[in-house]
């Protein structure tokens, strides 16, 4: 009886217009945006490319300099564009790209490609994310919202009554007559992604199971969807109002919520203002050693401490250049502060994700929203993870100058150059996005919001219609 | 006809409790946003006070540093941040550059979420490391804000689908629209009535429940009555672009369920898809130049200049006679030589960094030739610039403080190079940041808005004439 | 007055009315019986000017309906088969609607008067059309007909799905009606509610009409007679 109902109501939808013109219309703009979004892919990551074998060269080829010079002078740790940002942009248009290395200080990444454009930026883009996230949902209601209702104004509904059809083969029959078309659309997108990510020029890390997992959220997402629009076309008389009250769930869903989430959290966990980080950072950094300060009360302590412990009486005995050892010392001291500053807006942004959980509650989108871009490594967490690895990078880059220093120079020697090729023994910074097991795993509760929400609305399809 | 419509129209919209859902959700939607964009500004404000009040405090230590200096006592402090020293001024004691908010910056979050309201530009600052960009969680940019103009742009045109999808449909699908036609009147002119009353209706409420919200969130808005009434004026020019559209679509196409896909799918080309693709569009036409290549050029260039720093220090004086006169110590340390390739650099790199704000300014004219496509677009901008928070207000705020950086530099080089030491009798003469906003008027795009309007208006009576007939005939 | 002359509608090849020329005049209650799609709603959708002839014109009170479709929709009154008026409007409230935007502006205890003398309580005057029986629209539907002082009235099988005495009454207000000079026109499927109420009769087929006759002049199995040969003249010539 399932695939009876299944068989008619797919019929149905093929002979309508409606139906035709928007799975072709949704088609193209899929289209359109897997065109403009590989292209893009291509482009960013060549200059990546390009950047960071020039940065690199720039490096290696200093020539003789002192070691701190250089470590003032600094280098660039650039962040590629991952395989899967094809399917889901993120966050990379709002976070920067680049991260300039130097001594003494933790910077941000800067340059991100949102602050580069005009205002309408923020209407966002035509990629795939926009039309898995919004526009598909969007057909799920234009597919289903009569389902139900249109059987009582075109006065079937008695007649199947009479047949003895079962509540849940017929509603089985329309749930999987709907499902079907998002499935088989949403299936080839994804191939033709996962091929065109095959065919590109890749950077190693695309792997079809990542897609495989990203389809599956999706697919989840949409299930919820079509369970919601089914729910309220059976509970519902007209189909009029079955397709008000749709549309007000995916307006509430996937406008109004991810935005009211944002100006909640934001209120109840805000950032620091840059200049305020700036300050805080500074007043921390004074408290400690500074590298460049032999005369402060913390260097005259390091000093004794170091005396004490080498069991010498001056400076000048040690087996090391002193200035040198505090130069990393103080560097020490400046990355436990930024450690913390950072740690704190790690706290805050670990704040404000609650706030976005706990809306998720109205809204199937977030936690869709989140996992599918922590899938892509697009999402906040990833470019964390990568502004850590480069810090880690910068500070292991600072001891690295600092201890050749230390080594090849006595206390009270100046105008030190290392060679011109003790640049090129640097190792190159290297990052690798998180593995996905890592990301899921990050992300369980993203998972279990959608969970919840695919058995709940589930449950509520099954128990609250009985129509017939 | 009309005073009958009039009446019964406001019976059936209050019996069916429309109008009373219509202003609960209004005032909801609206206290929400407003709340929110106080919220932003407060915040904004806040912040640019303590800056300034910190500067405050600040100034008092270097003066009292520079009175015991003068004075020649002994100061704690170390060596190279002490007053006297004019890049010890420039560098840690720099002004606030802040760009204090519109009294209607709450109306729309625009670009004010991505950037900075306060630098402080130092000496060593130029256009290249000033960042203007605001430590947000890039989440939050995303999801972007629930402001006003969210209100207005998105979700008042979906109200007014709701409102508006089935005026004719409806009656024609439960009967009565026979017997209205078979009365003495235009259909046309019918279905007209009856949006132009609920389009009366929605906009009063409008007007009522902002008005309403402002006073109860104690919003001076009486005071910028202008830009209020350029807000009212706004709201309305594009409520009645949509209801055009749905005087339209109600003519044109048949059923409730046909008219609500047709208008929404408007709404998606209208508010959503016309931006991203002109937004994209200009990317690619005019492309932006990478950054992260502008990195390995301006790096390059760095490393020649500070092999050649000699040189260049010598080259700058040699182009700067008047400091070899006033100064007779003839010093020079690590600040002269810096100074003098920062400069170079600077003007090496100009070109650079111009071409990324020529690009902008090339896709800023692409998107106003064709941002008349989308009232949607149109509208935002204007919000934007009524709050202030449009792109080009912190273009401009951005100019204006690489200005200052400029200012502040020159302010002090000639202390560096004439190797004069900085007083306390020069602190008054300071120079100081003053954010001077453009004025704007948003009456062109309410024209045009009304405008576009009415020539829908006009085309739905042109276009229906022959279909007036065909509408009463094609039941369902 | 009614009057057709020739009046021809074709939808492409289609005709759904072929050179129909007939007169009603006053105070004559002329009922048109036919198959569905004998061209009976084909007619008065014409003569409401919701659809145009194809050739040949219409009149109502010497005004050619296409030239001056406001003017006739001033003479005339509709009620369609299944007559819907707003639910969440009481009856005085719809004929005050309906009467009003036609250019009719009556008084409360007016409106009242024209409900009573169309036969409806008065404990329903008040009440919302969402309770209302089909019966009782009917009759709301004769108040507007009533309070527009309409010459020509134009029903659409108005007896269908009514029960036998809400019937009865409904034959008994046209009657009224006639007698104040009213022209009616009726599509009908009823051959006794023809006969008992209206003067003349016309059988219509494939578009034309066939039979005309003065309902004095036959009794009620004769037009059943005459309706059924009409009906099987078809396949007798084929």
């Amino acid at each position: 009886m399932i695939s009876k109902t299944f068989i008619k109501e797919t019929k149905e939808l093929f002979r309508e217009g409606r139906v035709r013109i928007s799975l072709f219309i949704v088609l193209l703009l899929l289209g359109v945006a897997v065109w403009i979004s590989a292209k893009q892919y291509q482009n960013i990551n060549e200059q990546y490319a390009m950047a960071k074998t020039a940065e690199r060269e720039v490096w290696d080829n200093q020539g003789e300099k002192n070691p701190h010079s250089a470590a003032h002078y600094g280098t660039y740790a650039f962040k590629p564009k991952y395989p899967l940002s094809l399917v889901d942009q993120g966050v990379d248009k709002y976070a920067g790209t680049s991260i300039f290395l130097e001594a003494h200080k933790r910077n941000e990444a800067q340059f991100s490609a949102a602050a580069d454009q005009t205002g309408l930026a923020r209407f966002g883009d035509l990629t795939p994310d926009f039309i898995l996230l919004f526009i598909i949902p969007l057909l799920i209601i234009l597919l289903g919202y009569n389902s139900f209702t249109k059987e009582s104004e075109m006065g079937t509904l008695t007649l199947l009554k009479s047949q003895g059809i079962s509540s849940f083969s017929w509603m089985m029959g329309k749930w999987s007559a709907l499902f079907f078309p998002i499935f088989v659309k949403t299936a080839v997108l994804f191939l033709i992604a996962g091929i065109v990510l095959n065919n590109l020029n890749d950077f190693g890390v695309f792997n079809w199971t990542s897609l495989g997992v990203m389809f599956l959220v999706y697919i989840g997402y949409y299930i919820i969807f079509i369970n919601i629009v089914l729910l309220i076309s059976s509970l519902v008389k007209k189909s009029g109002i079955s397709l008000v009250l749709s549309l007000c769930v995916w307006i509430l869903a996937c406008l109004a919520a991810p935005k009211a989430a944002s100006n909640i959290a934001e209120s109840k966990h805000p950032y620091p203002t840059r200049q305020e980080f700036a300050a805080n950072v500074l007043k921390d950094k004074k408290e400690g050693l500074d590298g460049h300060d032999p005369w402060s009360k913390e260097s005259k302590l390091l000093e004794k401490k170091v005396l004490q412990e080498y069991g010498v009486d001056s400076l000048h005995q040690l087996p090391f250049n002193f200035s040198a050892y505090r130069m990393q010392k103080g560097e020490e001291h400046e990355a436990e502060v930024y450690f913390k500053h950072y740690n704190y807006l790690k706290e805050q942004y670990a704040n404000q994700s609650k706030v976005y959980r706990n809306l998720a509650a109205i809204s199937p989108y977030l936690p869709t929203r989140f996992l599918s871009m922590a899938i892509a490594s697009t999402d906040y967490d990833t470019h964390w993870d990568f502004a850590d690895a480069a810090e880690t990078y910068r500070i292991a880059t600072q001891k690295f100058l600092n201890d050749n220093t230390a080594q090849n120079t006595r206390y009270g020697e100046r105008g030190y150059k290392a060679s011109a090729n003790f640049w090129q023994q640097l190792p190159a910074f290297a990052y690798e996005p998180p593995e996905l097991d890592t990301v899921l795993h990050r992300n369980s509760s993203n998972m279990m919001v959608l969970g919840i929400w695919l058995f709940a609305s589930f449950g509520l399809m099954f128990f609250t219609t009985k129509i017939i | 006809m009309f005073s009958y419509n009039f009446k019964y129209e406001l019976k059936l919209l209050l019996r069916s409790r429309w109008i009373q859902l219509l202003s609960l959700v209004l005032l909801l939607i609206f206290g929400f946003a407003t709340y929110n964009g106080l919220q932003k500004v407060e915040k904004r404000k806040s912040d640019i006070l303590a800056a300034k009040n910190e500067v405050k405090e600040n100034d008092e230590m270097m003066l009292k540093l520079l009175d015991s200096v003068e004075r020649g006592l002994s100061v704690n402090a170390s060596p190279w941040t002490i007053p006297t020293s004019p890049m010890a001024v420039g560098t840690y004691h720099p002004r606030v550059a802040a760009m204090e908010p519109r009294p209607m910056a709450f109306l729309s979050t625009g670009q004010a979420d991505l950037f900075t309201h306060f630098v402080k530009p130092t000496v060593r600052s130029d256009a290249f490391d000033l960042n203007f960009t605001e430590m947000t969680s890039p989440v939050q940019l995303l999801f972007g804000s629930f402001d006003l103009a969210f209100v207005v742009i998105y979700l008042l045109p979906l109200l007014i689908i709701a409102f508006s999808y089935n005026v004719l449909s409806a009656e024609k699908e439960s009967g009565s629209l026979r017997l209205l036609a078979a009365q003495p009147i235009r259909i046309q002119s019918w279905v007209l009535q009856k949006l132009g009353l609920r389009f009366f209706w929605l906009v009063l409420l409008v007007v009522v429940s902002l008005i309403l919200v402002f006073v109860v969130l104690r919003l001076d808005f009486l005071s910028e009555f202008s830009t209020f009434l350029g807000l009212v004026g706004l709201i309305l020019a594009y409520t009645l672009f949509w209801f055009a559209i749905a005087f339209l679509v109600n003519l044109w196409v048949g059923s409730s369920a046909k008219n609500a896909v047709a208008l929404l799918g408007l709404w998606v080309t209208f508010v959503l898809l016309i931006p991203s693709v002109l937004n994209q569009l200009g990317n690619t036409i005019y492309p932006m130049p990478s950054r992260n290549l502008m990195i390995n050029e301006m790096r390059s260039l760095k490393a020649e200049v500070t092999e050649r720093q000699d040189e260049i220090l010598d080259n700058f004086l040699r182009d700067h006679p008047e400091y070899a006169l006033n100064d007779s110590t003839q010093a020079r340390g690590f600040y002269h030589r810096y100074m003098a390739s920062q400069k170079l650099i600077r003007e090496e790199l100009a070109p650079l960094v111009n071409s990324f704000e020529e690009q902008l300014q090339k896709q800023q004219n692409w998107i106003a030739r064709y941002k008349w496509l989308s009232p949607a677009v149109l509208s935002q901008e204007s919000l934007n610039k009524m709050a202030g928070t449009a792109k080009s207000d912190y273009e401009d705020y951005r100019k204006q403080v690489v200005a200052f950086a400029e200012k502040w530099r020159e302010h002090l080089i000639p202390f560096l190079y004439n190797n004069q030491d900085f007083t306390q009798a020069d602190y008054g003469d300071l120079p100081s940041f003053d954010y001077q906003t453009k004025s704007n008027n948003p009456w062109m795009v309410i024209i045009a808005i009304l405008l576009m309007s009415i020539g829908l208006f006009a085309t739905g009576f042109v276009l229906s004439k022959n279909r007036g007939r065909n509408i009463i005939l094609n039941q369902g | 007055m009614i009057i057709t002359n020739n009046l021809t509608k074709k939808y492409g090849d289609q005709i759904a009315l072929d050179q129909l020329t007939l007169k009603v005049g006053e105070g004559e209650i002329y009922c048109l019986l036919g198959a569905n799609g004998a061209g009976k709603s084909t007619t008065i959708n014409l003569l409401l000017g919701f659809t145009e002839p194809t050739s040949g014109n219409a009149s109502i009170n010497q005004l050619d309906v296409h030239k001056n479709p406001k003017a006739t929709k001033q003479l005339l009154a509709y009620i369609p088969e299944n007559l819907m008026l707003y639910p969440s409007l009481t009856a005085v409230e719809n004929l005050d609607y309906f009467s009003g935007i036609s250019g009719k502006k009556l008084s409360t205890p007016i409106l009242k008067d024209f409900l009573e003398e169309a036969g409806l309580q008065s404990e329903a005057f008040d009440k919302r059309i969402s309770a209302f029986s089909k019966g009782m629209r009917q009759k709301v539907g004769i108040a507007i007909a009533l309070a527009k002082d309409a010459k020509v009235l134009l029903l659409d099988e108005p007896t269908s799905g009514l029960d036998p005495k809400a019937s009865n009454e409904f034959g008994q207000l046209l009657q009224k009606l006639r007698d104040k000079g009213v022209a009616t026109l009726m599509a009908t499927h009823d051959l006794f509610r023809a006969k008992e109420i209206g003067t003349h009769v016309g059988i219509m087929k494939d578009g034309r009409l066939k039979q005309e006759f003065i309902v004095d002049n036959i009794t009620l199995n004769e037009l059943e007679m005459f309706y059924l040969d009409t009906m099987t003249y078809k396949e007798e010539t084929l």
